[in-house]
């Protein structure tokens, strides 16, 4: 038996296709930044929401045949399928067996392959009793129609929502917060209806004619507390009176500081929830960026690109111009990005992630592109330095583009000085205001530019200024006209945006062509 | 390209790289400054004339003869006196070029309202060159190495000479690629005095007196430059 189990233990470990399995499968139902996890996530809810609309449309009418197939059937079928796969990621148990079995052979023990696997197996059980767990258990249950006590399964599978939508998730985690408020509200409350409960009983049970148990008066004492007041049981005596007093008092009192305690758990998660939601919306593009500090040269690269950027989120750790930057209208959440828990939260792995440090500190912008490189080397960082005996401890650091706003504006000033036809030129180019752009064409992109000769390229005809490769670390300046074009090849051109446009739409055309 | 006087007003954060790198390129440079700290750095770098003065004071100014220089350049890196100063120096003197370099948003427009006929914001050039290194990051590079000739090629302006070969040419027919040079563009007098690029797609007929700008290796550079004047030369 011990033999047998940790064969299959092995086999299993030393499969790589079944690791990757369980784990991408792992990962579709509980990593928010899983790409797929959103198909998912809608087809449960879609199957979800059509059985209870299935539900509600038998009551009055005659459900085709193929609904009910449908219901019964197909619904039950995929739910089963996710609730077996569910259990089957929760835990492994195989590499356990392997590792008592390497344990055992180390320490010349006997090898206890079985108290692994009842191990392994109990933590599955254990899994199966947990609230969402039975819940989906519950809901794979189709609504037997004779029998109408059954349709409380359909119950089960909108509770089975609670996991698909992350809003009534929230919801619970900010109650959950306020738990101890809450539960001595309930316990209050409980008391409070046993006690008049109790009482109103005693009072009336022989003078009142609608009060003939115990649980008629409990009723009774719940339906006055909350203050819904039916009516169908009122008192009659002048005790039973007086008690509904005290209970009405008690029963305003109540909801009053059950409605302050739902109110002030919000208002303290509000921002937290708010900035959660920008991150996740950030999170599902495909690029974006992170823009650490609101200070003038944020305000600036906003002010005048801010319209380019789709996807951007602004880190700022101070709360006043965290307040301000909101104010203006952007995207900010109050965080500091030298932290790692703050950067970690983005999703580094299927997004493309641009960090802007451009805070007024070059300590701050030095920690937060080693804390940007340590989540992911593939997160770009652009770093504002101020001193430039800081370049090579950013160099070092990892940052991508070193931008000293002393020196740009320096070689501009001088530029302007020394050359100043080239400046009002230089200039235009660089604000993108000119009727002349420089660009860059990545030949990857245009796969069809790819193998051709620099005078079979339409340059002159779609008005552009050829000026060269940069070809690795080397730019090529103008080339021979029979140079031919390689796949890692960065074309510079020049010329209006409209000819470059068209430049690219051409050979783009070809390509799908 | 004609070797300009320079009257620098600041030898701060900005004022000490500006005036090396004019130096550099053979301009003559006169340094100001009020700080004290400064103007020993600007004695210490040489720049044995430099002069330490109140730049509020306007006979202190007055006597510095300020119009008789080529441009004037306020790069002081108190912001306030950047301004005041720019301020004074346009109300002694109507006429002279002033440039300005600017440390803060609000400090843009009042450079301007002050009179200075150019105002380089910091953070507006720096904003935009994020943007260009976001989109476009090689040729943000390359252009930077273009105007600085880090890699040996640059930008280069020549005026087109009497009886140079390119009086009379159409921009369309030219191709400087024999000369290992490429037209960028030019300003002509026609045209307003403004620059042109090439890929506007004017096609323009060059006269002598106009500026064309070309970019190419340093060297090739030199040689078109020798090759204009020949040209003029044999006629």
């Amino acid at each position: 038996m011990n033999k047998i189990l940790l064969s299959i233990a092995l086999y299993l470990q030393r499969s790589k296709h079944y690791k990757s399995t369980k784990f991408f499968i792992y990962n579709l139902f509980n990593d928010p930044n899983n790409p797929y996890k959103k198909y998912v996530d809608i087809t449960i809810i879609f199957l979800i929401v059509t059985s209870v609309f299935i539900l509600i449309y038998e009551v009055k009418h005659r459900v085709p045949f193929w609904l009910d197939i449908y219901d019964i059937y197909v619904v039950s079928f995929i739910f089963s399928i996710e609730y077996l796969l569910r259990l089957w990621v929760h835990n492994d148990i195989s590499a356990p067996i392997v590792k008592e079995y390497k344990e055992s052979q180390f320490l010349q023990r006997p090898f206890r392959a079985k108290q692994i696997l009842k191990e392994g197996l109990l933590e599955k059980v254990r899994y199966m009793f947990t609230p969402s767990a039975l819940i989906d258990l519950l809901a794979i249950f189709p609504a037997y129609r004779p029998l109408r006590v059954l349709r409380i399964f359909v119950l089960f599978r909108v509770l089975k929502l609670l996991r698909y939508t992350k809003s009534i998730n929230q919801f619970m985690e900010v109650l959950s917060n306020k738990k101890f408020e809450l539960l001595t509200l309930l316990f209050l409350l409980f008391f409070v209806v046993m006690t008049a409960g109790i009482a109103i009983y005693v009072m009336e049970e022989e003078q009142n004619p609608n009060i003939d148990s115990l649980f008629d008066a409990l009723y009774w004492a719940l339906v006055t507390i909350s203050t819904v007041g039916y009516g169908d049981i009122s008192p009659v005596t002048p005790q039973g009176r007086s008690i509904s007093i005290l209970v009405i008092v008690l029963g305003i009192a109540m909801i009053s500081f059950a409605t302050s305690v739902i109110v002030s758990a919000f208002s303290e998660k509000l921002s937290e929830l708010k900035e959660n939601r920008i991150v996740e919306q950030v999170n599902k593009s495909k690029s974006f960026l992170l823009i650490c500090g609101y200070g003038q040269m944020t305000k600036m690269f906003l002010r005048q690109h801010g319209d380019a950027y789709e996807n951007y989120i602004i880190l700022e750790n101070t709360l006043e111009r965290m307040e301000q930057a909101r104010k203006d209208g952007y995207d900010t959440i109050h965080e500091d990005a030298s932290r790692y828990e703050t950067l970690s939260k983005f999703n580094a792995k299927h997004c493309e992630i641009t960090i802007l440090c451009l805070t007024s500190s070059d300590v701050e912008n030095i920690y937060i592109t080693l804390n940007a490189k340590s989540i992911s080397k593939n997160i770009k960082v652009i770093a504002r330095a101020n001193d430039s005996s800081m370049i090579s401890k950013f160099k070092h650091a990892g940052a991508d583009h070193i931008l000293m706003p002393n020196r740009v504006a320096n070689s501009m000033i001088h530029t302007a000085i020394t050359q100043p036809t080239m400046y009002k030129a230089i200039h235009a180019i660089l604000t993108g205001k000119s009727v002349a752009q420089m660009d860059e064409i990545r030949a990857y992109e245009y796969e069809s530019i790819v193998g051709k000769s620099i005078d079979a390229l339409d340059f002159k005809g779609t008005k552009l200024l050829f000026m060269g490769i940069q070809r690795g670390e080397h730019f090529i300046f103008n080339p021979l006209h029979s140079e031919i074009v390689r796949p890692n090849d960065i074309l510079l051109v020049m010329g209006k945006q409209i000819s470059l446009d068209y430049f690219k739409s051409r050979y783009k055309e070809v390509q799908n062509v | 390209m004609s070797k300009k006087n320079i009257l620098l007003f600041g030898y701060g954060n900005h004022g000490k790289y500006i005036a090396q790198g004019l130096i550099s390129d053979g301009f003559s440079v006169q340094v100001i400054e009020g700080n004290e700290d400064f103007y020993k750095h600007a004695l210490e770098d040489g720049f044995k004339d430099a002069l330490h003065i109140d730049v509020t004071k306007d006979e202190l100014l007055h006597a510095l003869k300020p119009d008789s220089y080529d441009q004037l350049v306020c790069v002081m890196d108190d912001e306030h006196l950047n301004v005041f100063l720019t301020l004074s120096l346009r109300s002694l003197y109507a006429d002279t070029y002033i440039l300005a370099i600017s440390d803060s948003i609000h400090a843009t427009k009042k450079l301007q309202m002050a009179g200075a006929n150019k105002v380089i914001d910091m953070y507006e050039v720096s904003a935009n060159k994020i943007h260009n290194i976001l989109n476009r990051p090689v040729a943000t590079q390359l252009l930077e190495e273009f105007v600085t000739h880090e890699n040996g090629i640059g930008f280069r302006e020549y005026i087109i000479p009497d009886g140079s070969f390119l009086h009379q040419r159409m921009t369309d027919d030219i191709d400087l690629s024999n000369y290992g040079i490429l037209l960028v563009g030019l300003i002509d007098e026609e045209l307003g005095n403004n620059f042109t690029f090439i890929t506007a797609g004017i096609n323009h007929k060059l006269d002598s007196g106009d500026t064309i700008v070309c970019i190419g290796k340093k060297e090739k550079l030199d040689a078109f430059e020798m090759i204009i004047k020949e040209a003029k030369e044999k006629r």
